[in-house]
């Protein structure tokens, strides 16, 4: 008697070659019909779904296809008194959604729409006194959103406005006994997690303080034998976490320790030839957030087609470059 | 969204499902909206109760309702809090992994009087029993545990029970690492002076040490871990337990080196650890004097390093060798393995034993495998150096998606084996040639080599980290593939360089180059780079004081 492996089988006539073409039909053509019910229901988190689109044209150099003035003219009435950004209009304000309005228009190039200082405001007032950040006035705490208000700040040129030796203290005191990070001190590890506490480690300047070498074991013993990723032992492989474990390794200096021919087929086999897109793994439904990470995935593998992506913020490095931002990696 | 399937149905069923969703959205967009409207009325009233709950039902991510929620709740008495709970645990049936409902239920709970923390606690217990891997769940737990003072060994037995009765048991053992060492704590160490200094280097939290768990504990805890694998040897969770059980202490951050050359006006330091030597105050003290100086880091890549060298200028007055140094042996400082008690040698070899047993009956168990490798290291590295290797070759094997991890590992340990050679040897000439290195580490250790050999591998690049071979005079590195020398960045002292038979291919390659000013001998026979038009003009014009060029 003994555990079974959880894995997927990729079928034999799964997607083997890249659909870029039919990923960007529909990215462009998401959200048209406004009368989608999956649509409406995901409205609470509107404006990363605008992210995750607009993140993943410009990767494929088709950012143009977007409309910028009704998106631009969208985030500006997101913004509330506080100075924080919500999903969509007459939701609450979070600091989720404040980082992805600030990658979008970064992509534009027109952070300034946006009343800047205010938004430094609301991020500075969501540290707490042990360094952690909570999400929003409600006080979630979690990693994610130490990850979020620096690399909102890094856009904007404005990292000074934390405490970040505290900030720091707290991220670290939520690495475990196997290198990885958890949402709070004592959470267990999960590569969604180590993503955003490594990034938030590469833009703090303090990456030598990951154990790299048993991270980075922890990471690659991700790949399952399809080739495909899972988040944590024993869970089934998702194309997101070609992005999460992926860039984690990327931001470490050990993305070489994964079969990376093995995780490009997985990826591919994700693609859906009809209408276009990624799901989680072969044959589910397809949606934005898994073409963002599909793509972006193929990126940091070095697909010819597709732009470089950044492994700290999911943008095109040719974005950043203009931004003059070079968070660091370990070699 | 994840794990929906996609599905081929008929016309009809699609035109049937097409109307049903179109219903079911009238009736959501409705609820919605009419939700939206109160709130920026500033209601707060019983309907908006109601619409809340029929929406957050089906959406329980929709995170602006439950604020709106939570403002409604602000205006009631905590009694009617009760009705809260019932409905959170309906939600949670529905969707046990949603953020916000088990966020607001603790917002909920910690704003009872009289919280009932053994209802969350019971609460935990069954959706755990459901799927003991929910996150949410285990750090909603450990919010009740930590509100309520449950005793630490308490939740230690309910690990016990879990991993007594489950095959995915990771979330168990994760948490058994952050009680373990707050029940059985090692005796804390006296607190080091130079942790006072380092701002930038926080204590490592108590969960990635195992050191820090008293030893008695620790080898119950190898017995329980045994018991694990050897029940099935499939069993991932035991065996990434096992390697933090196995794991070594952290070193103290402390001076491991010191060099000083006259001739070179040079001092540098190595530390234990990376630091940032502008920021951490280190001083420089000459006959009693301290000194004014400007640390500079060996590469600038890096802000924190382990190695920094400093230009002095030594008072003629300095008598004295041209050079010298201090330098802590590596074996006195237990660089590669924790220091092991007679107990605890003789379980590890018991354990070395029970393992190879395993492998007998699962030649192809690649955890087994790299387990022996680990005990081996821990016992004896340098006694077991062939078997680990032959190890090594049967990982590759059998995990071939892993093969480059593997192949990292294993350069890692022979290094680590070279240099603890080095203590019985010369501390200046340094062999690593034809040894399957894959990559270079532990660089750090290396300040005072002036020879180093690296011929006949696989190394791709000199890192960065190659600069803190700050003696360096004669480097052999023939015979790999290395495309990039990165790491060649201002060697003072470096005079001869051999590069034949690699990967070089630009003239840019070698810029770095110029920053050593003894450079001398260069030898890039062999590389692609020699086949460029005009190489010899080129290099003579980029290199002019390398008298001794081979192409």
């Amino acid at each position: 008697m003994g555990t079974q492996v959880k894995d997927v089988v990729i079928k034999s006539d799964a997607p083997s070659a890249l659909l870029l073409d039919k990923h960007a039909d529909y990215i462009a053509a998401y959200g048209s019909k406004k009368d989608d019910y999956e649509y409406t229901l995901s409205e609470y988190l509107r404006m990363s779904g605008i992210y995750w689109g607009l993140t993943v044209m410009d990767l494929m150099g088709q950012l143009t296809r977007m409309n910028q003035q009704e998106i631009s003219d969208f985030i500006k009435s997101c913004q509330h008194d506080c100075g924080g950004i919500s999903a969509s209009i007459g939701h609450d304000p979070h600091v989720l959604y404040t980082l992805s309005a600030v990658q979008i228009l970064s992509l534009y190039d027109n952070v300034n729409v946006l009343d800047v200082d205010k938004m430094v405001e609301y991020v500075r007032g969501l540290q707490q006194e042990d360094g952690s950040f909570a999400g929003d006035k409600w006080g979630e705490i979690d990693t994610r959103f130490s990850f979020c208000a620096v690399a909102t700040l890094a856009l904007l040129g404005r990292l000074d406005a934390i405490n970040m030796d505290k900030a720091v203290e707290f991220v670290l005191s939520c690495m475990n006994f196997d290198g990885g990070f958890g949402c709070r001190p004592g959470s267990e590890s999960h590569a969604g997690q180590i993503y955003c506490c490594t990034g938030f480690l590469s833009i703090a300047g303090q990456l030598h303080q990951v154990n790299a070498d048993l991270l980075g074991w922890w990471l690659c013993e991700r790949q399952l034998p399809s080739g495909g990723l899972n988040g944590r032992p024993e869970k089934l492989p998702d194309v997101c976490y070609s992005w999460w474990v992926l860039a984690s390794l990327k931001i470490i200096g050990r993305i070489h320790w994964i079969d990376k021919s093995k995780l490009r087929s997985f990826i591919l086999a994700c693609q859906d030839e009809e209408t276009g897109g990624f799901a989680d793994r072969p044959g589910d439904m397809v949606d934005p957030f898994h073409t963002l990470f599909g793509v972006a995935g193929l990126s940091l593998l070095g697909e010819g087609q597709i732009k470089d992506v950044n492994p700290v913020l999911c943008m095109p490095e040719d974005v950043l470059e203009r931004l003059g931002l070079h968070p660091d990696l370990l070699s | 969204q994840h794990g929906r399937v996609k599905l081929k149905s008929t016309a009809q069923q699609e035109e049937e499902k097409r109307k049903e969703r179109e219903k079911k959205l009238k009736i959501y967009v409705a609820g919605r909206d009419a939700i939206f409207t109160k709130r920026l009325e500033g209601v707060l009233d019983d309907e908006a109760l109601q619409l809340t709950q029929q929406l957050l039902s089906s959406n329980p991510d929709f995170a602006t309702l439950w604020n709106y929620r939570r403002e409604i709740l602000l205006h009631l008495e905590t009694k009617m809090y009760e009705a809260e709970l019932l409905f959170l645990e309906s939600c949670l049936k529905v969707n046990p992994k949603s953020y916000g409902s088990w966020h607001h239920r603790g917002w909920v709970s910690a704003r009872l009087p009289r919280p009932d923390w053994a209802r969350e606690l019971g609460l935990c217990d069954r959706c755990l029993s459901l799927d003991d891997r929910n996150f949410h769940c285990w750090d909603y737990r450990r919010m009740v545990v930590k509100m309520s003072g449950v005793p630490v060994d308490q939740e230690l037995q309910f690990t016990d029970r879990l991993i007594g009765s489950n095959f995915s048991n990771y979330s168990s053992w994760h948490y058994r690492s952050t009680l373990l060492p707050l029940l059985h704590p090692e005796s804390p160490d006296p607190p080091s002076p130079c942790h006072q200094h380092s701002h930038s280097s926080p204590p490592p939290s108590p969960q990635t040490h195992s050191h820090r768990v008293c030893e008695e504990q620790l080898l119950k805890e190898y017995e329980l871990v045994q018991n694990a694998f050897f029940t099935d040897p499939n069993d991932q969770s035991a065996w990434f337990y096992y390697r933090w059980l196995l794991g070594r202490a952290e070193r103290e951050e402390m001076i491991s080196c010191v060099f000083v050359s006259r001739e070179e006006e040079r001092v540098a330091v190595a530390f234990s650890r990376p630091v940032n030597a502008s920021s951490s105050g280190l001083m420089l003290v000459l006959d009693g004097q301290p000194q004014r100086v400007e640390w500079r880091s060996v590469h600038p890549h890096f802000r924190h390093s382990p190695v920094w060298p400093h230009l002095i200028v030594l008072p003629p007055s300095f008598t004295g060798r041209s050079e010298s140094w201090c330098r802590d042996s590596a074996t006195d400082q237990e660089l590669f393995r924790s220091e092991l008690s007679v107990e605890k040698t003789s379980v590890l070899q018991s354990e070395l034993q029970s393992c190879n047993q395993l492998l007998e009956l699962e030649p192809q168990n690649k955890w087994c495998l790299l387990t022996i490798v680990l005990l081996m290291r821990a016992l004896d590295p340098l006694g077991y150096e062939r078997e680990t290797l032959s190890h090594f070759q049967t990982l590759k094997e059998v995990d071939s998606m892993r093969s480059a991890y593997y192949g990292d590992l294993c350069s890692k340990f022979m290094i680590e084996n070279t240099i603890l050679k080095m203590e019985y040897a010369e501390v200046r000439v340094f062999s690593l040639s034809d040894k399957n290195l894959t990559m270079l580490c532990h660089l750090d250790q290396l300040l005072l080599v002036t020879h180093i050999n690296l011929s006949c591998n696989q190394l791709l690049r000199l890192p960065p980290q190659f600069a803190m071979l700050q003696c360096l005079e004669v480097l052999e590195a023939d015979d790999n593939a290395i495309e990039n020398l990165d790491g060649l960045y201002y060697l003072p002292k470096l005079q001869e360089v051999s590069l034949k038979n690699n990967q070089i291919s630009k003239l840019s390659d070698l810029q770095l180059l110029t920053s050593c000013p003894k450079l001398t001998c260069l030898d890039l026979r062999g590389n692609p780079v020699t086949q460029i038009a005009n190489i010899q003009s080129e290099l003579t014009e980029l290199l002019p004081s390398v008298t001794d060029l081979l192409i």
